[in-house]
């Protein structure tokens, strides 16, 4: 009975990366600095809950994509300076490649990381079992991980799956703010794993501690726990984004030229 | 909205307990009991909840006091909150029965929401839990705190000869966040933000209470289309976390194709909701005084997707309840106690299904809540089975509540979201039914900042009754059982 | 007199030795205590040797008749009783060599006595495979129960042990009453003692009888239900590797009985065929189920041996319906898989005993769970309990694998027999022996799991030492035998099949030989085993594995990083975090709660928890936690406790035991009035006596 019901609604699941998905293009990422040239009219005041807009010395507004919310204050206050990006393209392999505008030196160190990453994964490439570690999230961070199991997004078609015991894991999927009661934890998983490893935050709590941070219970983000290859704002990112990060960290993304990501 | 009700502070500790204990007894439910360092010492604060409304009692504990006498062995559902009291404060309640860390187990000075006090970052110790079960060839499987799925990190230590689960132990302490005092010292419209991420999968309903809090602080009425609108975002929340239950019951028991379907659906609620709104979740939308906009798609798609929604899950649904190995795995498993629920007050669909009816929609309504007609679902049994059955019954009930408020957001859409609320002064308690069972907000306004803010999920109520449910049951049945509960540990840990 | 037959003389002698030195020196000298033990182990060397050329041929007669016991035949080997002396005698050289370096250690016999028990009951076990009348038989066979009741009591101080060595000799008379039963009757008919001229006994229904007398004695030592309950105590009971003696060489005794029946009188009623083969499954279910669950080492050993019976008596009993339906390879398939499985019970549990004997634990209880990782501490004993373990479970390469797959084969053979009933328990005994390799499975790996391999827990105050040089010796030689022997198996199969030329000729024995190498059910064409290939292959493929693994890896196959092992990364538990002894057996408990009517409850406590560890007896057979009534009591058990207990019977003492010792002790005291203490009353008996039996005769006359 539930082989014929299964077939009643026909291909559900979608063909990105290989084609284009609306949905995909239509995901919100975090909010980003339209012109980077109206700094000096923009009351820095009250605007952003995680302050990740700051200005710089000598003008320039920079918004740090790690601990954005995407609460869409700034964008609801000044449409004019501030915007959403959409797409999942959002997961970077460095944390300064978060700050946008870009700075100019991060793009070379990001091509040697992109590197490194890729001869680290080269075995990874085609097969990988994930395993994931939950350091203080809200929750939403896992619906979105579990919703890649869903026939929609259908993570087995590129041949990633999930696995119960790090033992047997390749990538390590860190959410949540860093609360102290999960470091011993996280460590331990994180030794427990084989080499080689991948590790990716997921979402805006991991990659900058988010908004719960600074707390006298959490460390700010994940950053300090372990290291870090992959990081993916979002609150919570959307599993496209997910499925790009994954993707990104076993370089089975293709480089458009000069792009940051 | 049914009105709050203060009394006010009770002389001492004990003469509150006295009050309490007969507010009980004459039929009010214990919803909450939390703790506020004030400069006139610990301020004890308890929140019973009736269909008339929320009533609050306090007391003042002075300051040199170390300890007060315990409230558990007269009334026991306020065992874990004595705990949590003990571990942000310090104050020892005596004769409690187990006195154990329960969400933080640093020594050291504890943190003590509504002090001025910033404590330096704990590092918890995490210390040994003692075993409770005495006999031969007993030991304990930890299941834990990284879980063997995708899960949120709570540690499950199962006492056990061997294949039957005689006790079950929690530590919860791995994810606290520090939510309680994070909160102070911010502005009311980050609060807000805050909420929402205090249970993310039930962000709408802890933004609703707290909305709900701030209106009674500054006295605003919601506009009527506002009202719908946020009813039609926290049904569909309700029905996410529904599906998403269903869905691990199902992979639970190995039915792929359910699994996958029922996933699928799932995931189509999330995409109408981040197509209302521009978030999965339903963030953003619900603000002070009302909701931020209009939503971005019509009416008329609205209706639609939610009604192709409702026939594809109907159908599944009785075909799921059809599927006899599936049914068998649930009948009689993890059975809560119908007087158990009753004295405890469970909460949500896990008391509703041990017959014990308490639906903040209903008894205390909110929103447009009083206007469409909200019957609240129920069982006897008990068991996992009647919890997903309360949980099948809210799903069409949820439907229909989308068509009636949709329906009725048309003829209402042209009339203001938003009516100003920016209280500077002030308390004020919320509170919305998320689908896990009733949130609590209590928040001290002081100058525009949030002095003190208490919020209390359904799931930190309901997950100590986790204990109490395994009778018979073997290590099989224990997925089923979590499952079947719903909660969601970043709500319990906070 | 041949020169075998001087060995044979001089190896009966040597045990006389020994008894006197034992008795003599006693625990007087300590450095005297072995010497005992070795004299026993040159005689068990001599006996061997003369069995092994009574199985060859040559004569082994001892002439002496008149003396002492000896009747109206000396004793004398043919080629069944020099099988059965090679099998029993090879064992108690290495068990002779293991007591005496036992009995040089801290674990020494504190009084004499030990060592005359242990020379009685093997010169016991000589003289009845040796014996050639139904006197002799008898009164070694009494000897011998006398030596198993100094044995099972040596250590009457320790609880328990008194009330085991009255059982023990309680079912040794039983037995020897019933076998002096079927003698007599037997010796009726045919007019004399000797036992080759019980074979021309007239046929009818007392020569079956008879038979079936002399079949339930004999089942009564090995320990075929319902007379299995002595084993577990008996054995138990016994000081250190003496249990090794009792149940791995004198067991023999039993299992040369009945084949010696079955050559002198041939096959029994085609009824009491059906009726031991399905005692023989039942006594495998039950004593595999029970082994499983017990929480003792020495109750695990010892119950396997009542499993073992059963096995045994299930190829015993495919021989047996091979007897009466006339087919001679039916015969030789059944009595071959029964005396492989003599031997690799033989080797097996000595093995185990022997290891056994210095496992035991600081606060001297053999308990399972306080026995983990004990192979750390005492490398030697707890390989010997590893080999002897996998000989047990029947896995490859072992010869205890060997012979369960003649077994399953001979069992398997049910569609040649011609009667339905025959086919029907046929079936119904290989589908119980089917089920009881799978539990030994089972048991058997929870005891290397748990007790061998498992991680060690402080050990706290002194453990005994391992053995020393002899007692290292004797458990290579038994494992030898365990392991070596399944690759030498054709050359068993030649001596087997000489052994059993009373019963059937060898030739049709040696039809289980396909080829040199090749082992087939003596029926052609139906399948085939070599373990001798596999003995070959097996190492080659595990090594051709590691080698392609090296390969294929690169140099990284050594490259390890050590971590703790992942336990979800958890806090740490109070008490044990993995699987105990106790706990690994309760799936089988619950699974066979038929047969071994499991009792479990889960009770609310209040007050301190409770210390002990010992198995608390459940009174009301409720399954699942009671509810508590109040909620005082409710709050009360989150900080107090729950006491979970769960225990099994064993169901033929239960059901028929115990219902029978009511009026049997009623019976007693009726009987204790007559012992008044009065002389005239004693006398005045003798005479009733004497006139009854004088009446009787001339009556019968």
């Amino acid at each position: 009975m539930w082989a014929l019901r299964g077939l009643r609604n026909g291909v559900l699941t979608t063909r990105w990366p290989a084609r284009p998905d609306d949905y995909a293009a239509a995901t919100r990422g975090p909010a980003t600095v339209l012109t980077a040239l109206a700094g000096e009219s923009v009351n820095l005041g009250g605007l952003c809950p995680t302050g990740a807009i700051t200005r710089e010395a000598s003008g320039p507004l920079r918004l740090d994509q790690g601990r954005c919310i995407q609460c869409g204050r700034c964008v609801a206050a000044r449409p004019d300076v501030f915007g959403w990006t959409s797409g999942p393209g959002s997961a970077v392999l460095a944390r300064p490649a978060l700050v946008v505008p870009p700075v100019d030196e991060t793009a070379d160190r990001l091509a040697a990381i992109r590197d490194d990453l890729r001869a680290r994964t080269r075995a990874l490439r085609r097969s990988v079992h994930l395993r994931h570690v939950d350091a203080g999230s809200d929750g939403t961070e896992e619906w979105e991980i579990l919703a890649l199991l869903n026939p929609v997004y259908d993570i087995h078609r590129l041949g990633i799956f999930l696995t119960a015991s790090p033992r047997h894991a390749d990538v390590l999927l860190v959410t949540g703010a860093g609360a102290r009661g999960m470091t011993e934890p996280l460590r331990q998983t994180y030794e427990a794993m084989p080499y080689p490893k991948v590790v990716i935050a997921v979402g805006t709590d991991a990659v900058g501690g988010g908004l719960v941070s600074p707390s006298y219970a959490t460390a700010g983000g994940v950053g300090d726990m372990v290291p870090v290859d992959v990081w993916l704002p979002g609150s919570p990112p959307s599993p496209f984004s997910i499925l790009h990060a994954l993707l990104l960290a076993l370089g089975r993304v293709p480089v458009r030229a000069g792009s940051q990501r | 909205m049914p009105a709050t009700t203060s009394a006010a502070l009770a002389a001492s500790v004990p003469e509150l307990w006295d009050e309490l204990t007969s507010e009980v007894a004459a039929g009010r439910r214990f919803a909450d009991l939390f703790a506020t360092t004030s400069p006139g010492g610990l301020l004890l604060t308890a929140h019973l909840a009736s269909p008339a409304g929320i009533t609050t009692r306090e007391a003042m504990l002075p300051p040199g006091a170390a300890g007060y006498p315990a409230l558990t062995p007269r009334l026991g559902a306020a065992f874990w909150y004595e705990r949590e009291i003990h571990d942000l404060f310090g104050a020892i309640p005596e004769g409690h029965p187990r006195l154990e860390p329960l969400i933080l187990t640093a020594a050291g000075d504890p943190p003590r929401p509504g002090a001025e006090v910033k404590p330096r970052s704990v590092n918890p110790d995490p210390g040994v839990l003692p075993s409770h079960v005495a006999g031969p060839g007993l030991f304990t499987i930890p299941h834990g705190p990284v879980r063997s799925g995708v899960m949120e990190s709570i540690e499950y230590l199962v006492e056990t000869p061997g294949e039957d689960i005689p006790h079950l132990n929690m530590r919860v302490f791995y994810k606290h966040r520090g939510i309680e005092k994070r909160f102070e010292g911010m502005t009311t419209a980050d609060g807000l933000l805050l909420a929402e991420r205090a249970e993310g999968i039930a962000s709408v309903a802890h933004a609703l209470a707290y909305c709900h809090a701030l209106e009674q602080v500054a006295g605003t009425e919601v506009p009527r289309a506002a009202g719908l609108i946020r009813t039609v975002h926290a049904e569909l929340e309700r029905l996410a976390c529904h599906l998403d239950v269903i869905v691990r019951l199902a992979d639970g028991a190995g039915l792929a194709v359910a699994t996958a379907r029922f996933g699928w659906h799932k995931e189509q609620v999330l995409r109408l909701v981040s197509r209302l709104c521009g978030s999965r979740f339903g963030r953003g939308v619900v603000v002070p005084g009302g909701v931020s906009r209009h939503p971005l798609i019509g009416l008329g798609d609205l209706l639609a997707a939610s009604g192709e929604l409702d026939k594809r899950i109907a159908a599944d649904l009785s075909l799921l309840m059809g599927t006899a190995s599936f049914l068998d795995r649930l009948r009689r498993t993890g059975p809560l106690r119908p007087e158990r629920a009753r004295e405890h007050g469970a909460l949500g669909p896990v008391g509703r299904a041990s017959g014990y009816t308490d639906d903040a929609r209903q008894s205390r309504p909110y929103d447009a809540y009083g206007s469409l007609a909200v019957r609240t679902a129920s069982r006897p049994d008990g068991d996992a089975m009647a919890r997903l059955e309360v949980r099948i019954d809210e799903i069409a009930q949820s439907f229909h509540l989308l068509r009636q408020a949709a329906g009725e957001l048309a003829e209402a859409a042209a009339g203001p979201l938003l009516q100003p609320c920016d209280p500077a002064d002030g308390r004020g308690i919320g509170w919305a039914e998320a689908p896990q069972g009733e949130v609590l907000y209590d928040i001290r306004v002081a100058d525009r900042m949030i002095g003190r803010c208490r919020a209390r999920s359904a799931s930190f109520h309901n997950l100590v009754l986790m204990h109490e449910v395994f009778a018979g049951d073997i290590l099989t049945d224990f997925p089923f059982i979590e499952a079947s509960f719903g909660l969601s540990i970043a709500g319990v840990s906070s | 007199m041949t020169a075998y037959s001087a060995v044979l003389a001089a190896g009966l002698a040597l045990l006389a030795v020994a008894a006197a030195a034992d008795l003599v020196f006693g625990a007087r000298r300590p450095r005297l205590l072995p010497v005992p033990y070795w004299l026993g182990a040159a005689a068990s060397a001599c006996l061997a040797v003369a069995g092994a050329a009574a199985l060859a041929g040559r004569p082994v007669v001892l002439r002496v008749t008149g003396l002492l016991g000896s009747g109206t035949v000396g004793p004398a080997a043919d080629r069944l009783s020099g099988l059965f002396l090679v099998i029993a005698f090879g064992a108690a050289f290495a068990v002779s060599l293991a007591l005496a370096s036992w009995a040089a250690g801290p674990g020494r016999p504190g009084r004499r006595g030990l060592g005359a028990s242990y020379a009685l009951a093997l010169g016991a076990v000589a003289v009845v495979l040796t014996a050639r009348d139904a006197f002799t038989f008898l009164f070694a066979w009494e000897s011998l129960t006398l030596a198993f009741y100094l044995l099972s009591g040596f250590e009457r101080a320790r609880a328990g042990r008194p009330a085991a060595a009255l059982v023990t000799l309680a079912f040794g008379r039983i037995s020897g009453v019933l076998l002096l039963a079927g003698l007599l009757l037997l010796a009726g008919r045919s007019g004399s003692l000797t036992l080759t001229s019980l074979t021309h006994a007239a046929p009818g229904t007392l020569r079956s009888a008879a038979e079936v007398l002399l079949l339930a004695g004999f089942a009564a030592k090995v320990g075929l239900v319902p007379f299995q309950v002595w084993l577990p105590r008996g054995y138990s009971a016994a000081p250190g590797p003496a249990r090794a003696v009792m149940a791995g060489v004198a067991v023999n005794v039993g299992f040369y009985g009945l084949w010696r029946t079955l050559a002198l009188l041939g096959p029994p009623p085609a009824a009491v065929t059906g009726i031991l083969l399905v005692l023989a499954s039942l006594t495998a279910v039950l004593g595999i189920a029970h082994a499983a669950v017990q929480t003792g080492l020495q109750r695990v050993i010892a119950y396997s041996s009542v499993e073992n019976t059963g096995l045994i008596l299930a190829g015993f009993g495919v021989a047996l319906v091979g007897a009466a339906t006339r087919d001679r390879d039916l015969l030789a398939a059944g009595l071959l898989a029964a005396t492989l499985q003599v031997v690799a019970h033989t080797a097996a549990k000595s093995l185990l005993f022997t290891s056994s004997a210095r496992m035991e634990a600081v606060d001297g209880t053999d308990n399972l769970d306080r026995l983990r990782g004990s192979v750390r501490l005492r490398p030697w004993s707890g390989t010997g309990l590893a080999v002897g373990s996998l000989t047990l479970a029947g896995l490859p390469p072992t010869v205890g694998f060997v012979s369960e797959w003649f077994l399953l084969e001979a069992l398997m053979q049910q569609f040649r027999v011609p009667g339905l009933g025959d086919r029907l328990v046929l079936a119904i005994t290989g589908a119980a022996v089917a089920l009881t390799a799978g539990f030994a499975g089972v048991t058997f790996v929870r005891l290397i799991g748990m007790v061998v391999l498992g991680k060690p827990g402080s050990p706290g105050g002194a453990v005994p030492r391992d053995y020393g040089l002899a007692g290292r010796a004797a458990i290579i030689l038994l494992g030898a035998a365990c392991l070596v022997t399944a690759a030498l198996t054709p050359l068993e199969i030649r001596a087997i099949a000489a052994g059993l030329s009373p019963i059937l000729p060898a030739s049709a024995t040696m039809g289980a030989l396909k080829s040199p190498w090749v082992l087939q059910p003596v029926f052609a064409d139906f399948s085939i085993l070599s373990p001798s290939w596999l003995w070959l292959v097996m190492p080659a493929l595990f090594l051709v594995t590691g080698l392609v693994a090296w390969a294929a890896s690169g140099s990284r196959l050594l490259r390890v990083r050590r971590v703790p092992p992942w336990r979800s990364a958890t806090a740490g538990v109070s008490g044990r975090a993995s699987y105990t002894a106790f706990g690994f057996a309760n799936p089988t408990r619950r699974v066979l709660a038929g047969v071994l009517h499991t009792r479990a409850e889960v009770r609310r406590i209040d007050g301190p928890r409770p210390g002990s560890e010992t198995a608390v007896s459940a009174a009301q057979p409720a399954p699942g936690p009671p509810s508590p009534t109040s909620r005082q009591e409710e709050l009360a058990d989150n900080a107090v406790h729950v006491g979970y207990s769960s225990d099994v019977i064993e169901v033929v003492e239960e059901y028929l035991y115990r219902p029978i010792l009511r009026p049997f002790l009623l019976l007693v005291r009726l009987a204790q009035r007559l012992q008044s203490g009065r002389l005239d009353a004693y006398l005045a008996y003798m005479l009733i006596a004497l006139i009854a039996v004088l009446a009787v005769v001339t009556a019968l006359h």
